[in-house]
C-alpha cells in the first residue's frame, strides 16, 4: 500500500488554526490598527488636500502637472490690459517658472513629471501612488506656497481695479494659482490633536453620557426583569415550547425591523403605545415620546429592553437549571425560607451565568447603533445620540476619517475596559467547557 | 416541584401578551385600510384589505432585499463555519500550544465594536471595487461571525468523548481522517446550531450593510426596511406590511429550531 503524506496531530492542529488566525489578523486586528493610525491625521475624504495621509510634505504630481500646464499657458497668453498689470503678471510668471524649474532640477522628480504628463496627455488617471505622490523638502514647499499665495493676493487686488472681461480673466488666473497651491500637500499628521479636540467637545461628552445612561439603565432593567422571568418559568408547565418561542422571536428579528415597529408604536399621531401612555397619564401628550430628549431616551431604552430581555432570561434560566433540587430540599430541612434560599443558593449558583450574560449585553448596549439610528436618528437635538452614532456621522456624513476614527477608537477603548473588568470577575469560568484546565 | 396554579398562568399569559403585543398590533395594522391607520385606535378593522401588502412590495424591492440578505447570510455562514470547525477542533482536541491565548484572542475579536473597524474596512472594500456587491458584505460579516462561531462550536467539540479518537488512531486513521470521518459527523448537530445563530446574526447586521451597499438593489433587509421612512409622510401601512413579510421567515426559523437556538445561546454560559 502506498503511504500517503499526512500531518501528525500537532501539525494538523496548527494548520487548522492558522486560516482563522490569518483572517482575524487581516480583517479585525489590522483594521483596528489602521483606525488608530488614521486618527492621528487630519484625514478627510471630501477634501482633496486632506484625502491622503501624509507623514511628510508631498506634492501631488498629477494635479500639479495638470494645473501647471494651464497656468503657464494662461500667464503667457494673457492680454496686455495695462502696462502695470502686464508687468505684475510677467513678474509672477517669472517667479513661478523659477520655482517650477527648481522643482524639476531633481532628475528623479523631472523623470516622474514627464511620465505623469504623458499619462495626463492620454486622459488617463495616475493610479500608481509612487508616481503620483513625491516627497519634497519642507522649506521648498513653504517658499513655493508662499509665492503662490502672495501672487493670488496681488492678482485679487488688481481684479478690484478692473472690470468686465479683464477682471474675469485675471480672476481665473488667480484661481489657477490656488489649485496649484493645493497640489502641494503639507503633512497632515497631527498626532494626538484630534483626541485633544474631542476631550473638549461637548457633543462627545453628551454622546458618551447618553451611551452610559442607555447601557446602565437598559442592562440593569433587563437583568432584573430577566431574572424574574427566568425564576417564574423555571419549572415544568404546559406550554413551555410556546413561551420559549415567544421570547425568542423578539431576539431573532433584525434590530432595524424592531426599531421600525417601535417607531410606529411611539408615533405621536397613530402610535398605540404613545396613545396608551397618554391615556394612563404617564406622559402629557402622545407626541412627547419622540419629540423630547427625555421621551426619546425612554423610548429607545424600552424598545431595547423588549428586544433583549428574553436573551437575558434564557441565559439565566440555563443557569437555574443546573441547580440540583436536592440543594433546596436540604435548605428546607434546615429551615431556610424562600428569601434566604434565593440569596444563599440561587444567586451564588447562577452568578457565573449572570456575569456572562451581563458581559455580552453590556458590550452590545455600549456599541448600540442600529436601534437608535433607525428609531430616532440620534435626535431630537442629539438627545439620544450614542457615541457609535456620533462616530458614524463624523466618518460617513462628514467624510472626516481622521476625527471619526478618534471616536471609533474611543468606543474600542471603552469596550476593552468593560471587557477586562468583567473578565476579571468571571475569571477562567469563561473558558469552561472549551479548554481543559 | 413547584405548583403551577391559576396565578402562574395569568402572569405567563400577561407576559406573552406584552412580548407579542408589538407583533399583534403591527399585523392588525397591516390589514387595515390606510385611512383607518391614521384615524382610529381600533383593534380590528371591519374592512380587512391587502392593499398595504401590495404597496409594500411594489414601492420598494422588498423581495430583492430578502434575496440579498439570504445570499449574504448563507455565504457568510458557510465560510465562517468551515474555518470555525477546523479551528475549534484544533483548539479543543489537538495537542497544540497557546490554546488559551488563541481562544482569548478569538473572544476578544468577538467583542470588537464594529464601528472601530468600519472605516478601514470601507476603504479596503472600496479599493477592491467591492462596494454594492455580495462579497463586499461577506468580508466584513466574517469579522462578526467567525469569532462567534469558533466560540460556540468549541463547546460542542469539547463534549464529544475522547475515546473515539483513540480507537480511530488505533485503527490507523490519520488525524485529518479522524476529524473528517469520526468527529465532524458527531459534531454535526452543534455545527448546525452554530450555523443557525451565525445566519441570524448576518441576516440582522445593519452598520456594514448601511455603509457598504448603498445601491437600492443591493440592500439587505434591515437597511431596506428602514428606507420605507421618508422625510415627509410615513407610510405606516407599507411599513407594517413589510415588517410582517420579513418577520415570517424568522418566526418559522425560530419555531422549527427553538431548542437548538437555546442550546447554542446558552452553550458555555453555564458549567456542565
Amino acid at each position: 500500500m502506498k503511504r500517503r503524506f499526512s500531518l501528525n496531530e500537532k501539525q494538523l492542529g496548527y494548520a487548522m488554526v492558522l486560516p482563522s488566525l490569518i483572517l482575524i489578523a487581516v480583517i479585525i486586528l489590522w483594521p483596528i490598527a489602521s483606525s488608530f493610525y488614521n486618527s492621528l491625521f487630519d484625514y478627510r475624504l471630501n477634501d482633496p488636500a486632506h484625502s491622503q495621509k501624509m507623514l511628510s510634505t508631498t506634492i501631488d504630481l498629477e494635479r500639479y502637472a495638470d494645473n501647471y500646464y494651464y497656468l503657464d499657458r494662461s500667464l503667457s497668453e494673457v492680454e496686455p490690459y495695462s502696462p502695470d498689470v502686464q508687468e505684475d503678471l510677467t513678474e509672477i510668471h517669472g517667479k513661478v517658472t523659477a520655482q517650477h524649474d527648481n522643482l524639476l532640477s531633481d532628475t528623479e522628480v523631472s523623470e516622474k513629471y514627464d511620465q505623469v504628463n504623458e499619462i495626463i496627455a492620454s486622459y488617463r488617471p495616475v493610479t500608481d501612488d509612487d508616481l503620483k505622490y513625491i516627497k519634497i523638502k519642507d522649506e521648498f514647499a513653504t517658499e513655493y506656497k508662499q509665492l503662490l499665495g502672495n501672487a493670488q493676493e496681488e492678482l485679487n487686488e488688481i481684479t478690484a481695479t478692473l472690470d468686465g472681461e479683464a477682471a474675469e480673466e485675471i480672476l481665473s488666473i488667480s484661481s489657477q494659482l490656488d489649485t496649484l497651491d493645493q497640489s502641494i500637500l503639507e503633512s497632515n499628521f497631527v498626532g494626538l490633536a484630534n483626541y485633544w479636540k474631542y476631550l473638549q467637545d461637548s457633543r462627545m461628552w453628551k454622546s458618551l453620557s447618553n451611551t452610559l445612561i442607555f447601557t446602565i439603565v437598559s442592562v440593569g432593567v433587563e437583568l432584573i426583569i430577566g431574572l424574574m422571568v427566568a425564576l417564574l418559568i423555571n419549572r415544568s408547565f404546559k406550554g413551555r415550547g410556546l413561551i420559549r418561542a415567544s421570547i425568542l422571536v423578539p431576539w431573532a428579528i433584525p434590530t432595524a425591523v424592531s426599531a421600525m415597529m417601535w417607531s410606529y408604536l411611539y408615533d405621536g399621531q397613530s402610535g398605540i403605545v404613545a396613545h396608551f401612555f397618554e391615556q394612563i397619564g404617564l406622559i402629557s401628550d402622545s407626541s412627547v415620546l419622540l419629540s423630547t430628549a427625555g421621551g426619546a431616551m425612554f423610548s429607545v431604552i424600552l424598545a431595547d429592553i423588549w428586544k433583549t430581555m428574553p436573551y437575558m432570561a434564557l441565559l439565566i434560566l440555563a443557569g437555574l437549571q443546573t441547580i440540583p433540587d436536592s440543594m433546596y430540599e436540604a435548605a428546607q430541612v434546615d429551615g431556610a425560607n424562600k428569601w434566604q434560599q434565593f440569596w444563599k443558593i440561587t444567586l451564588p449558583m447562577i452568578k457565573g451565568s449572570i456575569l456572562v450574560a451581563l458581559l455580552f449585553r453590556t458590550l452590545d448596549a455600549f456599541r448600540v447603533f442600529d436601534l437608535i439610528y433607525v428609531l430616532t436618528g440620534g435626535g431630537p437635538a442629539n438627545g439620544t445620540e450614542s457615541i457609535s452614532i456620533y462616530a458614524y456621522k463624523t466618518l460617513f456624513s462628514q467624510q472626516n476619517f481622521g476625527e471619526g476614527s478618534v471616536l471609533s477608537v474611543m468606543v474600542f477603548i471603552f469596550v476593552a475596559i468593560i471587557s477586562i473588568i468583567f473578565i476579571k470577575f468571571i475569571g477562567s469560568d469563561l473558558f469552561a467547557g472549551r479548554v481543559k484546565k | 416541584m413547584k405548583k403551577t396554579g391559576f396565578g402562574f398562568y395569568f402572569f405567563l399569559a400577561l407576559f406573552i401578551f406584552i412580548v407579542m403585543f408589538p407583533f399583534i398590533w403591527v399585523f392588525l395594522t397591516s390589514i387595515k385600510p390606510v385611512g383607518e391607520i391614521f384615524s382610529s385606535f381600533n383593534w380590528f378593522t371591519s374592512n380587512p384589505t391587502l392593499e398595504s401588502y401590495e404597496s409594500a412590495i411594489t414601492s420598494r424591492p422588498l423581495f430583492k432585499y430578502m434575496l440579498n440578505s439570504f445570499i449574504v447570510a448563507s455565504v457568510t455562514t458557510l465560510i465562517a463555519l468551515t474555518f470555525a470547525s477546523f479551528t475549534s477542533y484544533a483548539v479543543t482536541r489537538l495537542p497544540i500550544r497557546f490554546k488559551g491565548t488563541i481562544l482569548g484572542l478569538i473572544l476578544a475579536s468577538s467583542m470588537f465594536p464594529q464601528i472601530a473597524i468600519i472605516s478601514p474596512i470601507f476603504n479596503f472594500v472600496s479599493d477592491f471595487g467591492l462596494r454594492n456587491s455580495y462579497l463586499g458584505l461577506v468580508i466584513p460579516y466574517i469579522t462578526i461571525s467567525l469569532p462567534l462561531s469558533i466560540w460556540i462550536l468549541s463547546t460542542f467539540f469539547q463534549k464529544i468523548p475522547k475515546e473515539l479518537e483513540e480507537s480511530a488512531k488505533l485503527d490507523g486513521a490519520t488525524p485529518f481522517q479522524t476529524f473528517r470521518k469520526i468527529i465532524f459527523p458527531l459534531a454535526t448537530p452543534g455545527i448546525f446550531t452554530t450555523a443557525i445563530l451565525t445566519f441570524i446574526g448576518a441576516w440582522n447586521e445593519y452598520l456594514f450593510a448601511l455603509t457598504i451597499n448603498t445601491e437600492d438593489s443591493m440592500r439587505t433587509i434591515p437597511v431596506g426596511i428602514s428606507m420605507y421612512q421618508s422625510q415627509y409622510a410615513v407610510p405606516w401601512g407599507d411599513i407594517t406590511a413589510a415588517t410582517v413579510i420579513v418577520t415570517i421567515p424568522i418566526v418559522v426559523l425560530v419555531l422549527i429550531f427553538q431548542r437548538r437556538i437555546v442550546s447554542g445561546l446558552t452553550s458555555g454560559s453555564v458549567k456542565e
